[in-house]
């Protein structure tokens, strides 16, 4: 009786010791992607892309979440609650206590301060002041007449006041943006112009603490233990970076990355659409995001309005939607796609139309045809050069004679910025929900110098302005409504193509993954789930 | 010997100011704005305006070429645009990797190609000599993105021995080795083979078959002593070029070396960078073939006493 109870103690002595061992060398959840860029930095201040690292190790005032596919919301970030004054101009944000920087430091209303003043501050050589220049003060603090910024204040420890110089409807939206990150200012301060290049010089309040950083390679982040939404499933985040897509296919193939983004390698889609085992694999939603060609109205012969409509009219999107994109989208029409907030479902239609678009061509005074170009850079994919190659062939049934104009990528973005690029095509995704994004984006009054529209429109420019202002919601919904008329029919000032779905392949052992809700290849990774 | 060193190194002086000075008018002369590169879709003319005017970049070019080369001057290359790190540690950083690579890749292309060579000499018109010859020709004509592919196709996703990309370990060294290194192989060996296929013709052969020697003390003691001069030649300068950047290689697997950041740097407009990194692999070249010379010297007494 002894023995067999000594037996038992024994028994589930092993037990429990196995348990405990299992528990203690349980497999790391290690999360592996590849990334087609190298990040210049981990300071979301000083560059306009690659915010891999922002997503993940920094949380904003307010995030933006992905609700159900293509839909999203604004939600309490740092800051648990927020107040708006009635004009519209004064904004109260409170902050959540208790949060932790990666140092240990306790976030404060001082490093919402020092983040947002140090992005406006000459010395920090910021690239992204465009969304802080409307807080009051923020220009005499970028042209170094101010020490700091007059509309930021810190009320008391866990309270922050922005005041804007005049009422900006989508700034909650540009809070939740990733360039809009809060960053330690005791951390950061001393560091100056050295933060961010470094795994060490990096320092958020994120889920996930940038552990290592070897440039051109990969960098590592690792799990938070004392993220103030709770410890993150997933034990290490590795990007690797890989600029050749077919390195990137073949590493997702070997199972050396755990997802294969699609956007890196368009044309691999229907490969792995239709592949009986990655075919299951596919994971997509819809982006908030435009495929566009633009028309340069300085240029000839898209100075005339009647040539631009007959270009719009020349073009078969549905074909190339369908022919090119497998149909993993939908038809734009707007300026708006769909997913962002006052999307009009019934802005009118572009025809389809050769016919008409010949005899329009006609009417503009080119009854035999005309010579255009289409830039395209020739370091991207072939996505553009296929895309472009197909709308060669079908505008010339309405008589445009399109030339390929092959160009560097720096040669293309300066001369684009001169506002003296020809027709080029490109998409656009939402940094943050609000139509301003697309609309003062492309047609603001410097954007369509800067974008190589030139549809300098007094009309339009007072429209945009006072969208940015318009607090009444319907009223401003009507207002975008409206312009968007405007640009894209009566002054046919771009052409709207459409808007595609964002589609990853993951590896079996990926139990969840949540396709950020503007389609972009930058993505938070909290939610995701492995085995 | 000392003497010719120096008159080398003081001659590659001026070189490489030319270098700098080529790359820089090169540079300025294409149209590119590295702000407006950097800020791409996101663009802002009052942003690009500001920054510019913080970076120096609207100084006129003279100003902005004499205040690199007067930094070079100090062992300072300056800041890069884009990653606005320090080139130099940029550049510092990367060669260890570009080293073992090109080390690897050196050491694939002596080990196979030498032996390739001699066998084929000896075995003259046989079936190995044709095998190594195809061999070699393959790995002379083939581009290096597509041998890598291919590689990477049968190694990694069919046969999954070795990683497809990365450089965490020696696995990761192997597959970009022996690419990069077969074209180099396929050199040596046909270099070594015509070499010592034209000594084994020379009369102090047929005088040590003739007094009896074994074919073996032939070949390995009198003929290939004297047939890899211009093989060695070849071998030191293939090493310069292999460090001053295996470019596509690097791309295709995923290794942070000098290649891949030169290639960075041309596509954004990184100009200390990318002077930088020219300066670098220059500076390596021009060591290379110093090396040569000096090697053929030591091998070939005759040379040193011209």
């Amino acid at each position: 009786m002894r023995k067999s109870r000594l037996f038992v103690v024994l028994s589930l002595s092993f037990l429990l010791a196995g348990i405990l061992a299992a528990g203690a060398f349980a497999a790391e959840k290690v999360f592996t992607i590849a990334y087609n860029e190298e990040p210049q930095t981990s300071d979301m201040q000083m560059t306009t892309s690659c915010y891999m690292i922002p997503m993940n190790v920094y949380d904003r005032l307010i995030e933006c979440v992905t609700t159900a596919p293509g839909k999203s919301a604004l939600v309490p970030g740092l800051a648990t609650k927020w107040e708006v004054s009635k004009d519209g101009k004064v904004y109260t944000f409170y902050l959540r206590k208790g949060v932790k920087f990666h140092n240990g430091e306790e976030l404060t209303a001082q490093d919402v301060v020092y983040t947002f003043d140090r992005m406006l501050d000459p010395k920090t050589k910021a690239l992204n002041t465009d969304i802080l220049d409307f807080v009051l003060g923020a220009k005499d603090r970028m042209e170094g007449k101010a020490a700091s910024t007059a509309g930021l204040k810190a009320l008391d420890r866990y309270t922050v006041r922005i005041t804007l110089e005049k009422p900006f409807v989508p700034f909650l939206a540009i809070m939740a943006s990733p360039q809009a990150s809060i960053l330690n200012e005791k951390f950061t301060r001393p560091l100056r112009n050295k933060y961010g290049l470094t795994a060490q010089a990096t320092c958020g309040t994120g889920p996930f603490i940038l552990k290592e950083w070897v440039l051109n390679d990969h960098h590592t982040m690792v799990a938070n233990p004392n993220y103030f939404r709770g410890r993150p499933q997933i034990d290490k985040f590795v990007v690797k970076i890989v600029t050749d897509p077919e390195t990137m296919r073949m590493l997702f193939e070997s199972g050396e990355i755990d997802l294969f983004d699609c956007d890196f390698a368009m044309s691999q889609i229907p490969y792995f659409t239709s592949h009986p085992k990655w075919g299951k694999q596919t994971v997509s939603g819809p982006r908030v995001g435009i495929y566009y060609y633009t028309f340069n109205q300085a240029i000839k012969p898209f100075d005339n309005v009647k040539v631009r409509k007959a270009f719009q009219m020349a073009v078969d999107r549905k074909l190339i939607l369908q022919k090119m994109f497998y149909n993993h989208g939908q038809l734009e029409n707007g300026v708006m796609p769909r997913g962002l907030i006052h999307y009009n479902p019934n802005q009118e239609k572009i025809e389809y139309n050769p016919e008409k678009a010949k005899k329009l061509l006609a009417e503009a005074g080119y009854p035999n045809g005309v010579d255009m170009e289409i830039a395209l850079v020739a370091s991207t994919g072939s996505q553009w050069q296929k895309m472009s190659e197909i709308v060669q062939a079908m505008v010339a049934k309405a008589g445009f004679r399109v030339t390929l104009k092959q160009m560097d990528e720096a040669a293309f973005y300066a001369t684009r910025k001169e506002g003296k690029l020809p027709m080029y095509t490109n998409k656009w995704s939402a940094d943050f929900n609000d139509p301003d994004n697309f609309f003062y984006t492309f047609f603001g009054p410097k954007g369509t110098v800067a974008r190589s529209y030139n549809n300098i429109s007094p009309e339009v420019f007072a429209a945009l302005e006072k969208g940015r202002s318009e607090t009444d919601f319907a009223k401003r919904g009507k207002l975008y409504a409206d312009l968007e008329k405007k640009i894209v029919i009566d002054q046919a000032a771009w052409l709207p193509m459409f808007s595609l779905k964002h589609i990853y392949v993951v590896q079996p052992r990926v139990k969840k993954f949540v396709v950020p809700w503007n389609g972009w290849s930058d993505f938070p990774i909290y939610e995701t789930r492995v085995e | 010997m000392l003497k010719f060193i120096l008159k080398r190194l003081l001659i590659s002086i001026p070189i490489l100011i030319g270098v700098t000075v080529i790359i820089f008018f090169l540079l300025n002369v294409v149209p590119g704005d590295p702000v407006a590169l950097m800020m791409k879709e996101h663009i802002s003319v009052d942003v690009v305006a500001r920054v510019r005017a913080q970076m120096h970049l609207d100084d006129p070019a003279i100003v902005r070429y004499f205040r690199f080369l007067a930094g070079a001057l100090r062992g300072d290359l300056g800041e890069s645009y884009k990653l606005n790190r320090p080139v130099t540690s940029l550049i510092l950083n990367a060669f260890p990797n570009t080293f073992v690579l090109a080390l690897w890749a050196a050491l694939f292309a002596w080990v196979v190609g030498i032996p390739a060579g001699i066998l084929s000499a000896v075995k003259k018109y046989s079936l190995p000599d044709n095998l190594f010859m195809g061999f070699s020709l393959l790995g002379v004509s083939m581009p290096v993105f597509w041998s890598a592919l291919l590689f990477q196709y049968v190694f990694a996703v069919k046969l999954r021995w070795l990683p497809v990309a990365g450089f965490e370990d020696w696995r990761y060294v192997i597959m970009p080795a022996i690419v990069l290194g077969w074209s180099s192989a396929g050199i040596i060996a046909r270099l070594t083979r015509s070499s010592l296929l034209e000594v084994m013709r020379n009369d102090y052969i047929r005088t040590a078959r003739a007094k009896g020697l074994h074919e073996l003390p032939v070949i390995f003691g009198h003929a290939l002593k004297n047939s890899l001069l211009p093989v060695v030649t070849v071998m030191a300068i293939q090493v310069a070029g292999l460090l001053a950047g295996a470019v596509i290689t690097e791309s295709v697997f995923g290794i942070p070396g000098v290649g891949r950041i030169a290639v960075n740097a041309i596509q954004a407009r990184d100009m200390p960078l990318l002077q930088g990194a020219v300066l670098f692999e220059t500076t390596l070249v021009i060591l290379g073939n110093l090396a040569a010379d000096i090697l053929y010297a030591f091998l070939d007494p005759r040379i040193k006493a011209a």
